[in-house]
C-alpha cells in the first residue's frame, strides 16, 4: 500500500474514488437504503400517487408496529438467536392488556404493565430453556408460537375485547405530527435507543462477541447466557408493546393481532442485513430492512398488481437481498 | 543448487498469480521426484499456500499463468477433486471434517461405497479404516464420533483420509502443527514407508527440526519468488532460518533467569479436572507454583492433561482444589473470576476459542477489556482508538487499520493481536497454551522475546507447548505430565527433549504395571 506516492496521478485518484466508494458500499445499510430509493422512484414514475401524504403515512403507521419488533428482533439475532414466537406474543399481550383493563376493571396503567410483563415474563421463559436446557431457540420459539396462539384463544373464548377504555382510544387515535401517533414515536425513541447501545456501548460490544462466538466471549468474562436471555426479555416485552399499540390503534383486543408477524420481522431484518448467524448487523440496518419490505408490499398494491404476486416479491426481495449481501462481503469488504 | 535430479514426477514452471493487483507468486518453479519428501518453506505471506492451492486445484486452471506437468504430461485441474482423482493428494493444514460422522465415515469421506454400490457397508468401512489406523501407527477408534476427538486426532483423521486415496503426489500443510512428539515420530514413519512406495511429498512446514530430520530437498519462497534451493547435504537450521527472513537470527532463545527468592504468584493445591470423550486425561491432584517473574513450562505429550490444568487454573472447565494468587485463596468458578484475580488465558486454537470473525482487528483486542475504556457504559471511541494503536505497535500487530478484518491477518499477527487482548489488562500471572502454534519464525522470536520481557517485569507465566526444544529453551523449570499428573520436574540446564520422553515413558510404564498388578 503506498498509495501515499502515487496520489496526484490520475489512476491513483480513481483508485481512491474506488477505494472511497467501496468503503461506503461496505456500511451496511447503504446498499438497503440505495435499493429503497430506486424501488420508490419507481413506484412513484408508475404512479404518482404512491408518493402522497396519505400512503407515506399508511407505510409509516404499518412500520412502526413491526419496526417496534425488528428491534428487539435485531437485538436477538445479534445475540446469536431467534425468536419465532414474537407475532404470538404481541397478540398475547395485548388481549391480556385488554382483559385486564375490562374483565378485570384494573387501571389502564396496570393493563399495559401485565401487558409488558406477559411479553418480559415468556421472553425469559424463552431465554432460559434455550440458554440452560440447550433447546435450539428454532424449537422453543416455535413452540412459542403455537403456545401464544392458543392461549389467545383460551384468554378471549375466541371474541375479541371490545370496547376499551377511553384512554387506549385516545392513546390509539392519537396525532402527533404528519398524522402519525405514539406507535411512531416510541419507535423511533426504541430504535435511535437500541441503535446507540448495540454500537457505542460495552453492552453492545458484548453482545456482538456473545453472537460472533459464545466461546471465546465466555473467556473474556462475560456472561454470555445472561446476555441472550436478557435479549430474549428485550425482544418479548419490545412485541408486547408492538401488540398494545396496535390495539390501540383498532380500538379493540383483537384475537388476530400479530399473526404472521415472525416471518415479516425475520425477512425485514435479514433485508437489512443482519445476519442470521449471529454477531453481525445493526438496528438501523434491520429497520431500514422492514420498511423496504413495507415499501415494495405498498408499492405493488398502488400500482396495482394482484395481491398473489405481491406475496412471491416478498420472496423473491428477500433471497436477493441476502444475495447481494453476501455478494458485497465477498467482493467490498473481503477486497478480493 | 541441487544437482541434476532424475525425471521429476510433477512439476511446476513459471507459476505467476496475482489477487486483485497483489503478486502473490512471481514466476516460480518447482518439482518433486518420485519417493521424495520435498520440503517447501518461507514466512507467511512468501507464497506457499497460494503455491500449493494452485498446484492442488483450488486456485483452477486459468486463473493463473504457468505450466504444470505430472508425470511428463501437461495438466490441469479443475477443482480439488480433478487433482485428487489425477492422483494429486491434499492434506489442508486447518481442519475439514465432517463433525457429525464416525471416524471411518471421515477416512473415506466421498467414497463410502467404497467403490461396489450405494449402499455403505459400515462394518467394512470401519474396519478398512481400523488397517489404516493399524499401519500408522494410530490409535483412534474408527467407530468413535468426530466430535470427541482432540484436534490432533482429527488432523490424523485427515490425513488418513489423503492416503486412502493411495496418491502419487500428497502434499502435507504443516501436518504436525498439532501433533505431539510421539505421534510426529508416528507419521513420520507413514511417510517414511509412502516414500519407500515412490509418493512423491511436498512437505510446508514452519518447524526446522522436521525439515532436518525427513525432507530430502529445500525451497524456499520468499516474496512470491524461489529465494533458495537447498539440497540434503546442505542442510542447516541456521541455513533455513537465515534463507527465509533474509536476516541471522542469533539466538534461538532469549536469555532469562529464574528470580531469586520472589514470592509465589500462583499457587495451585489438588487441582483436580474431570477428563473427557476418553482420549483427553483430566488433571489428577496437581501442585504446583509459579513464582513473580518465572517462566515455568508443563511439559507432556497432547492429551495428557496439560491443557486441562490451564482451563481448571482459570475457571474454564470445573476444577476441584485450592488456587492461591498473590498468596490469597482464591475462589474461580468462572473465566470472569480469574479475570479479576489478575489471571489471563492465551487458547490454544485461535479459530475456535480465540478470535471473533464478527468483529474487526481493534474490537477484537479490546472485548473484555471495555471497562476502562468506558464511562458509565459507553465506549469512548478516541480513549479506545488509542489504546488499540498502542497495544498493536508494543506487540507489532501488521493490519492496515484497526477497522481491518481478522480474517485476512496472517497466523502470526492473529497470535500476536490475541496477546494484545490478553496483556491489555496487564495480568500477574499469565497462562499460555501453544503460543507458537501455527506462527512464522520470525513472529515465533517476537514472541519468545515477549515472554521473557513478561517474566522481566514480574508476570508468572505457565506455558503449555508440544514443541520441547521451545518449551526447555524458553522455561525456567519444566513441570513433565503425563496421565494428568506432575512426574517429573527439572530446572534450566538439567535436562532435555530425552529427560521429558523418559519421564514420561517411565510414568506411563509404572500406570500399565500398575494396572496389571490389580487385574492379575
Amino acid at each position: 500500500m503506498n498509495s501515499a506516492a502515487e496520489t496526484g496521478s490520475p489512476i491513483a485518484d480513481a483508485r481512491s474514488l474506488r477505494r472511497r466508494l467501496i468503503s461506503l458500499i461496505a456500511v451496511g445499510e447503504v446498499g438497503v437504503l440505495a435499493a429503497m430509493a430506486l424501488l420508490i422512484a419507481f413506484f412513484w414514475l408508475l404512479e404518482p400517487a404512491f408518493l402522497s401524504e396519505r400512503n407515506i403515512r399508511a407505510i409509516l403507521n404499518v412500520v412502526s408496529f413491526v419496526g417496534i419488533i425488528a428491534i428487539g428482533q435485531t437485538i436477538l439475532l445479534v445475540a446469536g438467536e431467534f425468536d419465532l414466537s414474537v407475532g404470538s406474543v404481541a397478540g398475547l399481550s395485548a388481549v391480556v392488556a385488554a382483559k385486564l383493563m375490562t374483565a378485570a376493571a384494573l387501571p389502564v396503567s396496570v393493563g399495559i404493565l401485565g401487558g409488558i410483563g406477559v411479553g418480559a415474563l415468556i421472553g425469559l421463559l424463552n431465554g432460559l430453556i434455550v440458554v440452560r436446557l440447550g433447546i435450539p431457540a428454532f424449537i422453543q420459539t416455535l413452540g412459542m408460537l403455537f403456545i401464544g396462539q392458543g392461549l389467545i384463544q383460551v384468554v378471549t373464548g375466541g371474541y375479541p375485547v371490545y370496547p376499551l377504555p377511553e384512554a387506549i382510544n385516545t392513546i390509539g387515535g392519537a396525532d402527533l405530527v404528519f398524522g402519525l401517533g405514539w406507535s411512531f414515536a416510541f419507535f423511533i425513541v426504541a430504535a435511535i435507543v437500541a441503535d446507540f447501545v448495540l454500537r457505542r456501548t460495552v453492552l453492545g460490544r458484548n453482545m456482538y462477541a456473545t453472537g460472533g462466538n459464545k466461546e471465546v466471549a465466555h473467556l473474556v468474562g462475560i456472561n454470555t447466557n445472561a446476555y441472550k436471555i436478557g435479549a430474549f426479555i428485550t425482544v418479548g416485552a419490545l412485541s408486547a408493546i408492538a401488540g398494545m399499540f396496535v390495539m390501540a390503534d383498532l380500538g379493540s383486543g383483537g384475537t388476530s393481532i400479530g399473526s404472521g408477524w415472525e416471518l415479516t420481522v425475520i425477512a425485514g431484518v435479514v433485508v437489512g442485513g443482519v445476519s442470521l448467524f449471529g454477531g453481525a448487523g445493526t438496528v438501523a440496518g434491520g429497520v431500514v430492512g422492514i420498511l423496504m419490505l413495507k415499501v415494495v408490499q405498498s408499492g405493488l398494491v398502488v400500482i396495482g398488481v394482484n395481491s398473489n404476486w405481491q406475496q412471491i416479491a416478498v420472496g423473491v426481495i428477500m433471497v436477493m437481498a441476502v444475495g447481494l449481501d453476501i455478494v458485497r462481503r465477498r467482493y467490498f469488504i473481503a477486497g478480493a | 543448487m541441487s544437482n541434476v535430479s532424475p525425471q521429476p514426477l510433477f512439476s511446476a514452471t513459471a507459476i505467476a498469480k496475482n489477487f486483485g493487483g497483489v503478486q502473490a507468486l512471481r514466476g516460480v518453479d518447482f518439482d518433486v521426484v518420485a519417493g521424495e519428501i520435498h520440503a517447501l518453506l518461507g514466512q507467511n505471506g512468501a507464497g506457499k499456500s497460494t503455491l500449493v492451492k494452485i498446484l492442488n486445484g483450488v486456485h483452477p486452471a486459468g486463473s493463473y499463468t504457468g505450466t504444470i506437468m505430472l508425470d511428463g504430461q501437461p495438466v490441469s485441474f479443475a477443482s480439488p477433486a480433478d487433482a485428487r482423482s489425477n492422483g494429486v493428494g491434499y492434506v489442508p493444514q486447518e481442519i475439514e471434517i465432517l463433525e457429525q460422522l464416525s471416524v471411518a465415515e471421515n477416512v473415506f469421506a466421498g467414497r463410502t461405497g467404497l467403490g461396489d454400490g450405494v449402499l455403505v457397508r459400515q462394518r467394512r468401512l470401519e474396519q478398512r479404516a481400523g488397517e489404516i489406523f493399524a499401519d500408522l501407527g494410530i490409535d483412534i477408534n474408527p467407530r468413535a464420533y468426530v466430535a470427541s476427538l482432540t484436534s490432533a486426532q482429527r488432523h490424523l483423521v485427515m490425513i488418513a483420509r489423503a492416503i486412502v486415496m493411495k496418491p502419487r503426489v500428497l502434499m502435507l500443510d504443516e501436518p504436525t502443527a498439532s501433533l505431539s512428539g510421539t505421534e510426529v515420530d508416528a507419521l513420520f514413519a507413514v511417510l517414511r514407508r509412502l516414500k519407500a512406495q515412490g509418493v512423491a511429498m511436498i512437505y510446508i512446514t514452519h518447524r526446522l527440526p522436521e525439515v532436518l530430520a525427513i525432507c530430502d530437498r529445500a525451497t524456499v519462497l520468499r516474496d512470491g519468488q524461489v529465494a533458495f534451493r537447498i539440497a540434503r547435504e546442505d542442510f542447516d537450521a541456521e541455513t533455513f532460518i537465515f534463507s527465509m527472513s533474509g536476516q541471522r537470527l542469533q539466538r534461538l532463545f532469549p536469555e532469562h533467569a529464574a528470580p531469586v527468592g520472589a514470592p509465589a504468584a500462583l499457587e495451585v493445591r489438588h487441582l483436580t479436572v474431570a477428563g473427557h470423550s476418553g482420549a483427553v486425561h483430566g488433571a489428577n491432584d496437581i501442585n504446583l507454583s509459579v513464582a513473580a517473574g518465572e517462566i515455568v513450562g508443563l511439559a507432556g505429550l497432547l492429551g495428557s492433561g496439560r491443557s486441562e490444568i490451564l482451563h481448571g487454573i482459570y475457571g474454564r472447565v470445573h476444577a476441584e482444589g485450592e488456587i492461591r494468587v498473590a498468596g490469597q485463596p482464591t475462589t474461580i468458578k468462572s473465566p470472569s473470576d480469574a479475570r479479576a484475580a489478575g489471571i489471563a488465558l492465551l487458547t490454544e486454537d485461535r479459530k475456535r476459542d480465540g478470535l471473533l470473525f464478527n468483529l474487526p482487528v481493534g474490537a477484537n483486542i479490546t472485548i473484555g477489556n471495555l471497562g476502562p475504556l468506558s464511562r458509565n457504559g459507553v465506549v469512548r471511541s478516541g480513549v479506545e482508538k488509542s489504546s488499540i494503536l498502542a497495544a498493536m505497535r508494543a506487540l507489532n500487530v501488521k493490519a492496515s487499520s484497526p477497522q481491518a478484518s481478522v480474517t485476512h491477518l496472517s497466523g502470526g499477527n492473529q497470535q500476536k493481536l490475541l496477546f494484545a487482548r490478553v496483556l491489555m489488562r496487564a495480568p500477574t500471572v499469565l497462562l499460555l497454551d501453544e503460543p507458537t502454534k501455527g506462527v512464522d519464525a520470525a513472529t515465533r522470536h517476537e514472541i519468545y522475546r515477549l515472554v521473557v520481557e513478561l517474566a522481566d517485569k514480574g508476570v508468572a507465566l505457565l506455558i503449555v507447548a508440544s514443541e520441547l526444544e521451545e518449551l526447555i529453551g524458553l522455561c525456567d523449570r519444566c513441570l513433565v505430565v503425563a496421565d494428568g499428573r506432575i512426574v517429573d520436574e527439572f530446572g534450566r540446564g538439567e535436562g532435555g527433549e530425552d529427560r521429558v520422553l523418559r519421564s514420561v515413558t517411565a510414568a506411563q510404564a509404572e500406570r500399565q504395571a500398575m494396572a496389571s498388578r490389580v487385574s492379575s
